[in-house]
């Protein structure tokens, strides 16, 4: 369904000293310099999956995005989505996506809400009966009716979203990009917007890219997860294999009633962990330690505690996700350096 | 075509609704701009009271000039000022995007985007001089010459939307070209007069590198004197098609160039 194969985009940008002085300089004497938005992003998205499209700020997910929709032409690599290329294709591909970005609306600012959904019915050319139902369909999904009379500039952002992720099905597209859906949101909002995506994604088999930084979107909805930094893919996989991969990882949290003066080194030495398998916090008296339960069982590090010293209080968690994702972010910017 | 049309009108009345949704706004911008305007009817008629003949031409016929001028630049600014804002402010701020991912071609999707009501002021202008000046103007008034000056008038507001289009599309590469659009469109003041009373350099700039002299001048001249229609109607056709392609072309360029913002 969506083949993007070594997407490279490269920006130039002028380099300008601080101050005016900077910004006289460069005017006349501009500085160029090529910045590497996305090296080399390869990935596959087969019909009707929600992909989880995730990494940290600046890593190229929205370069990515936006060469996916058609808006940016690669420097080099391709994509193909449905088999066509988007810039070669634009006009007959853009009829078959969605897109959202969360930071910036699509809907006509001014105008009561259904007003948009009137021109983008001639736009997209959908027909009377369909349009109706369509309507129908999105209104019980998003819940549009209360706000559809208003002006969209009244719009709280959450009513907004819903609205802007209205507009981009009204064509049922066959894949839908959202780009941040759920940026600034509460939580009950946030939870209805994952339904609304579930749903369209079950009763209409449509492909979903998505990008986020909300940990619980990915595990709500996605099916597998391509994350990126630096412009390149860092993981593809689904996120039970991350886990399983990765998330060996538990933390140990104890409180000592005096102080033990208990050591990294201690730990480190008595139980042969380098700095990768055991990281150790400490404060006054409460003490974490993330250890990889691969090469220590939880037992042994346990005993191995409380042979060390008396606690008032103990528990061993399981690693969530977040704090697997923040290692991957962690591991793959080091092994770029 | 159809399709076009109704497209069209849809988002050029979306245009209208949202002026109107803003009154106080619109009524003031109509306002300002008869007042505009009327200060540059009158800055003529001083000029005139002054100076009874221009390079061989008299009063009315220069009011002729003038006023026939103001039509294709009133048709072009009628139609197609949102390339204004690509310039200044759509494509630096990545709001091209939405643009790029609507079935409809980027460019006339733009253009239908505004439906500038401010340009009736200056078609209402021109349509009042050429009614005032015509009866003196000493006009060479036949089936043809009418008929090619007619239909001339939309090849020369095309010259207009094209340098429009091509300065606009200079922010693909350089972010914002608001003010080089201003200075090229800026030129078409030279439209207005005849091009004889300037040197020879101007005269040559005017017709063959920014070609406005098409737009008025030359358009005019062919009414005035029934002569040589090859040149003063078959230019307008010629430069503005030409124009209008490479316009084109460097659009299209343009857009694979772009480059978006940061979200």
């Amino acid at each position: 369904m969506i083949y993007a194969e070594h997407l490279r985009k490269e920006f130039k940008k002028t380099v300008k000293e601080p101050g005016l002085k900077g910004s006289f300089k460069a005017l006349f004497k501009p500085k160029k310099e090529i910045v590497v938005a996305a090296s080399d992003i390869s990935f596959h998205v087969p019909k009707g999956e929600i992909l989880g499209f995730i990494g940290p700020n600046g890593a190229g997910k929205s370069t990515v995005i936006k060469m996916l929709t058609g808006i940016l032409t690669p420097t080099s690599g391709q994509c193909r989505i449905n088999g066509k290329i988007p810039q070669n294709d634009r006009k007959k591909y853009v009829k078959e996506i969605g897109a959202v970005f969360g930071q910036r609306t699509q809907l006509w600012w001014d105008l009561p809400l259904q007003e948009t959904y009137n021109v983008l019915k001639e736009i997209y050319e959908v027909d009377d009966e369909k349009f109706k139902k369509r309507m129908a369909f999105l209104n019980e999904v998003l819940e549009l009716e209360k706000f559809i009379k208003s002006p969209v500039r009244t719009l709280s952002l959450g009513q907004r979203m819903r609205a802007d992720i209205a507009a981009s099905m009204l064509h049922s597209p066959k894949v839908l990009f959202l780009d941040e859906p759920t940026i600034g949101l509460d939580v009950v909002v946030k939870d209805n917007i994952r339904q609304a995506i579930m749903k369209i994604n079950k009763e209409e088999q449509t492909t979903v890219i998505l990008t986020t930084h909300d940990i619980s979107d990915i595990e709500l909805l996605c099916d597998r997860i391509v994350m990126i930094d630096k412009g390149k893919n860092v993981y593809d996989g689904s996120l039970q294999k991350l886990r399983e991969n990765f998330g060996q990882t538990r933390e140990l949290v104890f409180e000592t009633d005096n102080s033990a003066n208990l050591t990294e080194e201690l730990f480190r030495k008595g139980l042969k962990l380098d700095e990768c398998d055991l990281v150790f916090e400490n404060k006054k008296n409460n003490y974490k330690i993330r250890f990889n339960s691969a090469k220590i069982p939880v037992g042994e590090m346990l005993s191995y505690t409380l042979s060390l010293t008396k606690v008032k209080d103990i528990s061993v968690k399981d690693a969530d996700i977040e704090e697997i994702i923040r290692n991957l972010y962690r591991q793959g910017g080091a092994s770029d350096e | 075509m159809k399709r076009i049309l109704k497209i069209y009108t849809l988002l050029a009345a979306q245009n209208l609704k949202r002026l109107m949704e803003y009154r106080a706004d619109f009524l003031t911008g109509a306002v300002s701009f008869l007042i505009d305007q009327a200060i540059g009817i009158a800055f003529i008629f001083i000029i005139f009271t002054q100076i009874p003949q221009l390079a061989g031409f008299t009063f009315p016929q220069i009011l002729f000039i003038y006023g026939l001028s103001q039509i294709p630049k009133g048709l072009d600014h009628l139609l197609t000022d949102n390339l204004w804002c690509v310039g200044y402010f759509i494509v630096r701020k990545g709001d091209f995007d939405k643009y790029l991912i609507r079935p409809i071609n980027p460019l006339f999707h733009v253009i239908a985007e505004t439906f500038q009501v401010d340009a009736i002021g200056e078609l209402i202008v021109g349509i009042g001089l050429l009614i005032y000046a015509a009866p003196d103007a000493e006009l060479h008034l036949s089936v043809w010459t009418v008929l090619l000056s007619v239909i001339a008038v939309p090849f020369a507001a095309m010259i207009y939307t094209s340098l429009k289009i091509m300065t606009s599309a200079l922010a693909f590469w350089i972010k914002s070209s608001g003010f080089i659009i201003q200075m090229v469109y800026g030129m078409n003041e030279f439209s207005k007069y005849p091009t004889t009373i300037y040197s020879l350099p101007v005269r040559i700039f005017v017709t063959y590198i920014i070609p406005f002299a098409f737009t008025g001048y030359y358009l005019s001249l062919y009414l005035l004197t029934g002569e040589n229609p090859l040149f003063n109607i078959g230019g307008v056709i010629l430069v503005s098609s030409v124009l209008f392609v490479i316009s084109v072309l460097i659009w299209n360029k343009g857009i694979s160039a772009y480059e978006s913002a940061g979200a």
